[in-house]
């Protein structure tokens, strides 16, 4: 087991270096810098002023430079300075962290509350007008883009009463109530479809198991309906759903972008795309290489996680 | 029984005045103090430091901080040099046939940190923004250095007195200083400082500047004008969703709402919050076709000529405007502009007429140029990946196709599309132009005189350069307005840049609200809202 740990975690180094010199290399590849964006939307272009701010920014040096100074700094905390608001970036970043832990939190919390249980009735259910009700659910939910349905529950929210959650991040120290009123609505649009996903994947696994031998047997011995369902059979039709909360982990990032945007939240996410916008490296290099930290160590925790599931799978010398 | 004469005619009068009571205006309603405005920007502005920026997101959030030395009047819709207003100046005076500005300065103003503000602070500033040599700062980014070139010194004898002497006489100067973008900075504070915060002399104070989320302002007890502002503080959110922002209006979260909308989005509000008061009025921004003068084959005059013969203007007003704007030259059509071409005029010009005919005229003159069925003119129009840039690129894509030209319509980042504009990398585009003073030295010079960065269609006439400088000095307002006519007629016969129309801006407002002035000739110049109240 050490061995296998040790060997994920080389593999995640490696993962991350490679995506490290994915996203500089896009990075630079986009066209224009920031220097172009601020001197040249502002109609003014001086070349000796835009050279003391590229020289300001270091973005004149070679581009390798560039990025072993950049790859330094991140290896040592140092997420650099924004370009844009000349601010220390971690302080530009800190403060909307919260915001978009908060709703992936949510989100995946309602994906797995809904989708789960959804799917084993469902399997349990099989042809049964719920088992086709339930069905139905989750092909909307694969159908309708996120930012789509938000949009759709701010509009029932303000034509029926007349209000929306608040414009401005409440903190939930500051006020609980305002809190979860403005994070549960983003939060159930984001999850709802990877709760559909996850119901299908847990209602075609759950099907698989219900078939097997060792399933009748607990039937035969007359085992309680739910001890059957959720000890025997739901544990071992696990497997495939913690993989796909892994993955869905990892896109969940492009559901929240269009979400933050919608219910105008100051997430990380759709910071990330302002960044983008104006060409501010430390930024974007910063933050994809954080999202990238996160899904990495999120598909390490399920590989391990899959030991626990199942203890015939066996990770060693081999 | 006899009645006499004079009561008679006392009596008649008492009638008329009954008569007449219930059609009095009633009068005006007392202000009231307090209350937080909250409103939307048009997006998050990259600092408050107007001086370093060329986007209204930034006057409309730094200007309750700031004060200039003049001021356009918010209660007046036009802006115009009849409509100055004093600020930081108390007075000022023309000397030496318009070759001295003089102004004397308010002796009551301190900074939000407490420091008095002197003449020393005027010297500063303007000297930074000309780009003296012996500035004691330098703008990082000096957009508008252009509209102070004609500055040669800046004097300041005393602590309230400071004399701007210029090269050669130019009334405009005083409209410059009053724009939204010309607000004076201490000399005490580092300019760095005013990338996230703003110390100024204005009616509201900072409170908090979170970037990209809103900036909240609070009421600056000493502000200079006694009784002002009314409000106790303004909050910007930002929102970038427009169907946000609608229902953020509806529900009553924004008190007004509506920057950058057109007429659709200001009409969705209303109908879904009928009480809502909805305001469209002209607002100086043109839509303009960017035609490379740089590069073959729209260096011939045929070819230019032709594209600005098919792009049928009423169908534009209808189409991608939806009935929301008006046509003239290179400056905004009178009444709601100062300087346009007359309406007499600007019903000739090219687009504006027979659309059928027009279009076999664009026809022949691509012949001319070498272009019909078997050689069809075939470029890239260009233009920024937003929905109102893209709407209008679309439309003329099909009305180019209808003169046999094959236009490919290229949508660009808003990121480079400054960039690529400024170093002509284009064929033709379709651009938006604010114009932040309604004066023809700020449309001018920026948009039109030969080398200017901002002069994207790279057009360049001896001629029209001299006659920008001979109505520039010009006194005689008439004689001005007809120097300018001159060379907007010039500029429309060239194609130098055609104007497709210029736009009406759209907005709506609870109807508490109350000293909420938009001007019809600038969007960029009169958010200080110290006269605005809340009637709740």
């Amino acid at each position: 087991m050490r061995v296998y740990v040790f060997k994920r975690l080389v593999i995640a180094g490696v993962t991350l270096l490679g995506m490290s010199m994915l996203i500089f290399v896009l990075m630079r590849l986009a066209p224009g810098n920031i220097t172009d964006i601020v001197f040249e939307s502002a109609g003014y272009v001086d070349e000796a002023d835009r050279k003391r701010l590229e020289a300001e920014l270091g973005i004149d040096k070679p581009v390798a430079v560039q990025y072993a100074h950049w790859l330094g700094e991140f290896v040592r905390g140092d997420l650099g300075k924004s370009y844009r608001y000349d601010l220390p970036a971690w302080e530009v970043i800190k403060p909307r962290l919260p915001v978009t832990l908060e709703l992936a939190v949510l989100a995946i919390g309602f994906s797995v509350l809904l989708g789960v249980p959804a799917g084993v009735i469902s399997a349990t259910r099989r042809g049964r007008p719920l088992d086709y009700a339930l069905r139905v659910l989750s092909l909307a939910g694969l159908s309708m883009p996120s930012f789509w349905l938000g949009m759709i529950v701010i509009l029932l929210l303000v034509r029926s009463l007349g209000v929306i959650p608040s414009m401005t991040y409440v903190s939930p120290f500051e006020n609980l109530g305002a809190n979860l009123f403005q994070f549960l609505l983003p939060g159930l649009a984001v999850g709802y479809r990877s709760s559909a996903l996850i119901m299908r994947i847990t209602r075609s696994a759950m099907l698989e198991v219900l078939r097997e031998d060792y399933i009748r047997t607990a039937w035969a011995k007359g085992q309680r309906e739910t001890q059957v369902v959720w000890r025997h059979a739901f544990k071992n039709a696990s497997l495939p759903v913690v993989t796909l909360i892994g993955i869905e982990f990892a896109f969940l990032i492009g559901g929240l972008i269009v979400t933050e945007t919608v219910f105008n939240l100051p997430g990380v996410a759709r910071y990330l795309v302002d960044a983008i916008q104006v060409r501010d490296y430390p930024i974007v290099q910063n933050l994809v290489m954080l999202i990238a930290v996160v899904v990495v160590l999120a598909n390490l925790a399920v590989d391990l996680l899959y030991t626990w599931l199942d203890p015939r799978i066996k990770y060693g010398s081999a | 029984m006899t009645v006499s004469r004079p009561l008679v005619l006392l009596l008649s009068l008492v009638s008329v005045l009954t008569l007449l009571g219930p059609m009095a205006p009633a009068r005006a309603q007392a202000p009231k103090y307090g209350g937080v405005l909250v409103t939307h920007p048009l997006s998050a502005t990259p600092s408050l430091s107007p001086h370093e920026e060329s986007t209204v997101a930034t006057t409309q959030q730094a200007s309750p901080c700031f004060n200039n030395l003049v001021y356009y009047d918010p209660a007046k819709k036009q802006e115009s040099v009849d409509t100055l207003i004093p600020e930081l100046a108390e007075k000022w005076s023309w000397q030496d046939g318009h070759r001295n500005l003089v102004f004397f300065l308010r002796r009551d103003v301190r900074w939000h940190d407490g420091k008095p503000f002197t003449s020393q602070d005027v010297k500063y500033t303007f000297d930074m923004v000309r780009g003296a040599a012996d500035a004691k700062a330098k703008l990082k980014v000096n957009p508008r250095k252009l509209w102070f070139e004609n500055i040669d010194a800046i004097e300041a004898p005393d602590p309230y007195t400071v004399v701007f002497r210029l090269k050669r006489p130019q009334p405009s100067l005083l409209l410059m200083l009053a724009s939204g973008y010309s607000p004076v900075y201490p000399a005490h504070v580092p300019l760095a400082e005013f990338k996230n915060r703003c110390v100024g002399t204005g009616p509201f104070k900072l409170k908090e500047n979170k970037p990209g989320e809103y900036i909240e302002y609070v009421k600056n007890p000493d502000y200079f004008v006694k009784g002002r502002p009314y409000l106790d503080g303004i909050k910007f959110v930002v929102i970038r969703d427009r169907s946000t922002q609608i229902a953020a209006v509806q529900s009553g979260q924004l008190d007004v709402a509506g920057t950058g909308w057109n007429r659709t989005n200001a009409e969705d509000a209303k109908a879904g919050a009928p009480k809502l008061v909805l305001v469209e009025m002209d607002n100086n921004v043109n839509d303009n076709v960017l035609i490379n003068f740089k590069k073959p084959p729209f260096n011939d005059r045929r070819v230019r000529q032709a594209i600005n013969l098919a792009l049928d203007r009423k169908a534009y007003l209808v189409g991608p405007r939806q009935g929301a704007a008006t046509f003239g030259g290179a400056l905004l059509p009178r009444p709601a502009g100062v300087w346009g071409l007359p309406a007499v005029e600007v019903a000739r010009l090219a687009g504006m007429g027979d659309p059928a005919k027009q279009k076999a005229e664009a026809r022949k003159l691509l012949a001319e140029a070498g272009f019909g069925p078997g050689n069809p003119l075939k470029f890239t129009l260009s233009t920024r990946a937003l929905a109102l840039y893209v709407d209008t690129a679309s439309w003329m894509v099909d009305q180019l196709q209808q003169i046999g030209v094959e236009a490919t319509l290229e949508q660009i980042e808003t990121g480079v599309w400054h960039p690529k504009m400024t170093r002509l990398e284009y064929q033709v585009a379709l651009n938006l132009t604010g114009i932040g003073i309604d004066d023809p030295d700020a449309q001018l010079f920026e948009n039109y005189r030969c080398g200017s960065q901002r002069n994207f269609s790279g057009y360049c006439s001896e001629e029209i350069d001299r006659l920008m400088v001979e109505q520039s000095q010009t006194l005689d307002r008439v004689k001005r307005l007809a120097l300018v006519n001159e060379i907007d007629r010039k500029l429309q016969a060239d194609g130098a840049r055609p104007i497709l129309g210029w736009a009406k801006q759209h907005y709506v407002l609870w109807p508490h609200v109350k000293g909420w002035v938009v001007h019809e000739n600038s969007i960029y110049n009169v958010s200080r809202r110290q006269d605005v109240w809340l009637d709740k």
